[in-house]
């Protein structure tokens, strides 16, 4: 116990704002910014006598084989879903160096948990309807500066809260949701005009959120890629720092993600990008290289485009051109350490960096043992690379078979 | 020595660690919890016949036999909920103004089986909570899905043209026989039965030169097969033929079943699932089902996997030590040469005879699976013991295998000389998912390669054609991480080589196992010999999955046999 309390006093020091120094230049390789990196995961517990947590990770290492050491788990007074959508993030926060607090959703008691960055004293737990269910396969969340919407998979909602100083959240109203063709809600993402929705049956929709509500836009749509082919279905989205485009990655036999033009405060029809390989030979090189794709971040510079491969245990990259919104071929990692022993699948993923192309990669690895992959991000002029830290991967020691989602402070700055 | 439908795969059970450990605790959790229901389920007048309580002696099943050349029953397919909440799905006879459940059908080679199928299915359909049915992963399970045909419920037209499988849909898919698909003899492609339906007939002769061994029956209405099967509906088919190993031997013929209660604690997702015997709860706790075996003699067993996920590796240990057990058929084909196992691969659908050693004086015995590894994102199949043995100074009071004249040598029965025979085509088949969400639905596969995956679909066309008078070897690979079933409708096939390895002694099967990939090296594969020779095979017809909610997922394809030219 004595030994936790001085971990936590020494990671409310590194957190507090006065140590927040600049932020540094933009890199292209594993150096390690000032004020320290910490990742957070939501460890999402699912065990009905469990209170789920969050763990703390602090980044250190060196810039050949960056690392991360545990520092700590907070409960967060609920129970967790013990897995889900993993293009959904269930662990959230303003992306501001300033932030004061994360939000975490509880997905087996429905509820969402906030937690005071600085301090990480739970500041509380709020639930929505009574009706708003999230068990089967999570609670996605997303917010802007006023609002934080969550997506209940069971009841297909959308919960409104309204942010509120301290750390608290006050409910405003559900919003009912369905696919175009019968799916379930699956993921969100906002700022501070359009929410944008995913479901599982490959259709998309965006909402108007300027007045905190959501307000749908009658956009709701097949997805391209979808359309193109039904194994094509759009699941976690990202979208650019200016809110020009919205990037969706597909859970999808061979890696795809879609781009849709926003400019019209909507959804304009994806454009479709296959970034994997096709399978044909009988080999084992013919998993195709990634098989999945359903998350995807931009790096915090928007020139490449992160997307876990969730079944086959890699990292594809794309490279993304703001202005235009394409996604070109870019490189794909070696099957991360572990998979299929103990990890097997991927989910979320965060830089190191707050700049450039991010650094040093972090990827949820969800399995028996929950772990976090390390990987280096190399790129030079059209090229692009990734190297798994010899330190890779880091073991959660709480998330069990749970872990998809996981943010990183300070955070992305969009 | 181990037998892996033949000792094809190492078959362990070492990918326990802490989760699997505690899984295994949820599902003995579950178990006890659902005992109790089990107990007081039938409290109620039953729809269904009663089942036998926990802890009693394991009864065969009720058999109907051929009767100068002709079998014919009337079975109704009717569900009821018991007071457990699980919806149980039974095969329902009359005999002696009784209702009797699920019998065995005991046919000669070239006997005519006439079976009159009522659907009475009634809702609620099934009981299952929603996380255990994003188990059952897919697009469309749980879903009516379209076909192309004409026929409406409770129509009397021709139900050979089903228009849309409705969870109340069914029909019946004569496992292993070699017989024609087509509809009112082994089509499930194109018959439904819907509930309120006229009483539908399947006429179909086994083959005269139809192996003898052990077959059995089954529902098979895409979408909704686990759900049937699970609840119960199967039995037994047993085409006799003389054994000079087996003749007089006492028999037991054994059906093993999965449940999926829904009453208790834990993860669903996780499959916490009961077995049962001849319908007898497998719960330690409560007692296990038993038999008695008579001290000194050996007996003659015949076991099938009608578990809907289940993939069982048998032993039978004598003292704790397991036993040789001199397996003579798989999958209803007897072995070139009956050999010693101890123990026994049996994936859903799958079927194994064997001779079990006698019981020494003094001695327990008992029948368990030891547990089968199916990969890292497989069900879980945890060791269970099944029966316990009990020694006896008495045969018990079943069945005794009949002695019946000689049959055709096996060397001129179907299937004959394939070994030896140049294959005309070689085809690479895999299997292989794809998920957005760690508790599903994923979308499953069985591609033909150089072909796009997709999710099956009634009214997809063949991914292959090919012309009766072939033979074809298949090499079919698992690349992804949980174990697959792969069986062939209308035909058994020979096991030729086991991850590129020939086999030295191969057998006819119609289900076989490829273990999960481990995410490194070579994928598992088998190489099969298919033999569409015999003319009766003309028509179209599915291979998929056995794990039934991977058929149900869309597992599976069609093989369309065009005529000779």
């Amino acid at each position: 116990m004595r030994s936790q309390f001085v971990l936590r006093v020494v990671l409310i020091f590194a957190l507090t704002p006065a140590c927040f120094g600049a932020h540094s230049a933009s890199t292209t390789s594993a150096s390690h910014p000032s004020p320290p990196t910490y990742v957070v995961t939501n460890d999402d517990a699912g065990i009905v006598f469990d209170e789920n947590t969050i763990s703390y990770f602090i980044a250190g290492g060196s810039p050949s084989a960056p690392s991360l050491t545990y520092q700590n788990s907070v409960p967060i007074g609920g129970v967790g879903g013990g897995g889900g959508n993993f293009g959904a993030s269930s662990i959230v926060s303003l992306p501001d160096s300033n932030a004061q607090c994360l939000y975490v959703s509880n997905a087996g008691s429905g509820a969402i948990a906030s937690v005071n960055i600085q301090s990480q004293a739970l500041a509380g737990t709020f639930s929505a309807s009574p009706t708003d269910a999230g068990t089967s396969n999570g609670i996605g969340l997303a917010l802007n500066r006023n609002y934080l919407y969550a997506s209940f998979t069971d009841s297909n909602t959308i919960a409104t809260f309204q942010i509120l100083p301290g750390c608290q959240l006050s409910f405003v109203n559900d919003t009912n949701v369905a696919g175009l063709n019968g799916g379930g809600i699956y993921a969100i993402a906002a700022n501070a005009t359009i929410l944008i929705v995913t479901y599982g049956d490959g259709s998309i929709q965006s909402f108007n959120v300027s007045g905190g509500v959501p307000i749908s836009n009658n956009d709701e749509q097949n997805s391209t890629g979808y359309i193109a082919d039904n194994n094509n279905l759009p699941s976690g989205i990202d979208i650019t720092q200016d809110g020009h485009y919205a990037i969706f990655g597909d859970g999808a036999i061979l890696t795809t993600v879609e781009v849709s033009d926003l400019t019209s405060g909507r959804l304009a029809a994806t454009r479709s990008y296959q970034l994997g390989a096709s399978a044909t030979a009988v080999s084992p090189t013919a998993v195709g290289p990634g098989i999945g794709s359903a998350n995807v971040r931009l790096s915090p510079d928007e020139r490449l485009l992160f997307i876990s491969n969730n079944q086959s245990g890699n990292i594809t990259a794309g490279f993304f051109n703001p202005a235009t919104g394409g996604v070109s071929p870019g490189c794909i990692s070696p099957r991360l350490s572990g998979f299929y022993n103990p990890w097997f699948y991927l989910g979320s993923m965060v830089t190191e960096n707050t700049s450039g192309s991010g650094g040093v990669l972090y990827v949820a690895e969800f399995g028996k043992q929950s772990s976090i992959g390390i990987l280096n991000i190399n790129v030079s002029g059209g090229t692009c690379g990734f190297t798994e830290s010899a330190n890779s991967p880091v073991s959660d020691p709480v998330s069990g078979a749970a872990l998809i989602s996981l943010w990183a402070y300070p955070p992305r700055p969009f | 020595m181990d037998i892996y439908k033949s000792g094809y795969f190492g078959a362990d059970y070492t990918g326990v660690g802490m989760r699997n450990i505690f899984r295994l605790l949820q599902v003995l959790l579950m178990a006890t919890l659902a005992a109790g229901g089990f107990a007081t389920a039938w409290a109620q007048a039953p729809i269904c016949p009663p089942r036998p309580v926990s802890g009693t002696l394991v009864q065969n099943p009720p058999d109907i036999s051929s009767q100068n050349g002709v079998l014919s029953v009337d079975l109704t397919l009717q569900n009821q909920q018991g007071t457990d909440g699980y919806m149980h799905y039974c095969y329902v006879y009359m005999s002696q103004g009784q209702q009797m459940e699920a019998p065995t059908l005991r046919l000669n080679p070239g006997d005519q089986l006439i079976l009159n199928l009522t659907n009475n299915i009634q809702e609620p359909f099934d009981s299952f909570p929603q996380k255990l049915k994003l188990k059952f992963k897919n697009r469309h399970m749980l879903m009516p899905m379209q076909m192309g045909g004409t026929h409406q419920a409770g129509a009397p037209d021709d139900p050979c043209h089903g228009t849309q499988v409705l969870p109340s849909s069914t029909n019946i898919h004569f496992h292993g026989l070699n017989v024609p698909p087509v509809c009112h003899q082994d089509d499930v492609i194109n018959t439904l039965i819907q509930s309120g339906d006229p009483t539908f007939q399947y006429d179909t002769q086994i083959p005269a030169n139809e192996p003898p061994g052990m077959y059995w029956y089954h529902p098979h209405a895409h979408g909704f097969t686990f759900t049937q099967v699970a609840g119960g509906a199967s039995g037994a088919i047993i085409v006799e033929g003389s054994n000079p190993l087996t003749d007089g031997l006492t028999e037991h013929v054994i059906v093993i079943r999965q449940e999926f209660p829904t009453s208790g604690g834990g993860d669903p997702e996780d499959g916490p699932s009961i077995l049962t015997v001849n319908f007898q709860p497998a719960i330690a706790n409560l007692g296990l089902p038993f038999i008695n075996a008579q001290v000194g003699h050996r007996e003659f067993w015949r076991v099938v996997n009608a578990g809907t996920t289940a993939v069982l590796n048998l032993q039978m240990q004598y003292g704790g030590v397991a036993q040789p057990l001199q397996v003579i058929a798989l999958d209803g084909i007897p072995l070139t040469t009956p050999t010693n196992y101890t123990t026994i691969n049996l994936p859903p659908a799958g079927r194994a005879e064997f001779i079990a050693p006698a019981l020494p004086s003094g001695q327990q015995g008992v029948f368990l699976t030891a547990g089968y590894n199916s990969g890292p994102i497989g069900d879980v199949d945890p060791p269970a013991p099944l029966v316990r043995i009990r020694p006896s100074q008495q045969s018990m009071q079943t069945y005794q295998a009949k002695h019946h004249p000689a049959t055709t040598p096996i060397a001129t029965k179907r299937f004959a000389n394939l070994r030896f025979l140049t294959p005309t085509s070689q085809r690479n088949l895999y299997f292989s998912e794809e998920a957005i969400s760690s508790n599903g639905p994923t979308s499953l596969f069985i591609t033909v390669v150089g072909q796009k995956p997709r999710v099956f679909h009634m009214d997809d066309p063949p991914a292959i054609t090919t012309n009766v008078g072939a033979v074809e070897d298949w090499t079919i690979e698992n690349r992804s991480g949980e174990a697959h079933v792969f069986h062939m409708h209308q035909l058994h096939f020979l096991v030729m080589e086991v991850d590129g390895v020939p086999v030295t002694n191969p057998d006819m099967l119609d289900t076989v196992t490829i273990p999960a990939w481990s995410g490194s090296g070579a994928y598992h594969s088998v190489k099969v010999r298919m033999d569409f020779r015999d003319p009766n095979i003309a028509g179209t017809f599915v291979y998929h999955c056995h794990i039934l909610d991977h058929e149900d997922g869309g597992m599976m394809a069609k093989i369309q046999v065009n005529p000779a030219n």
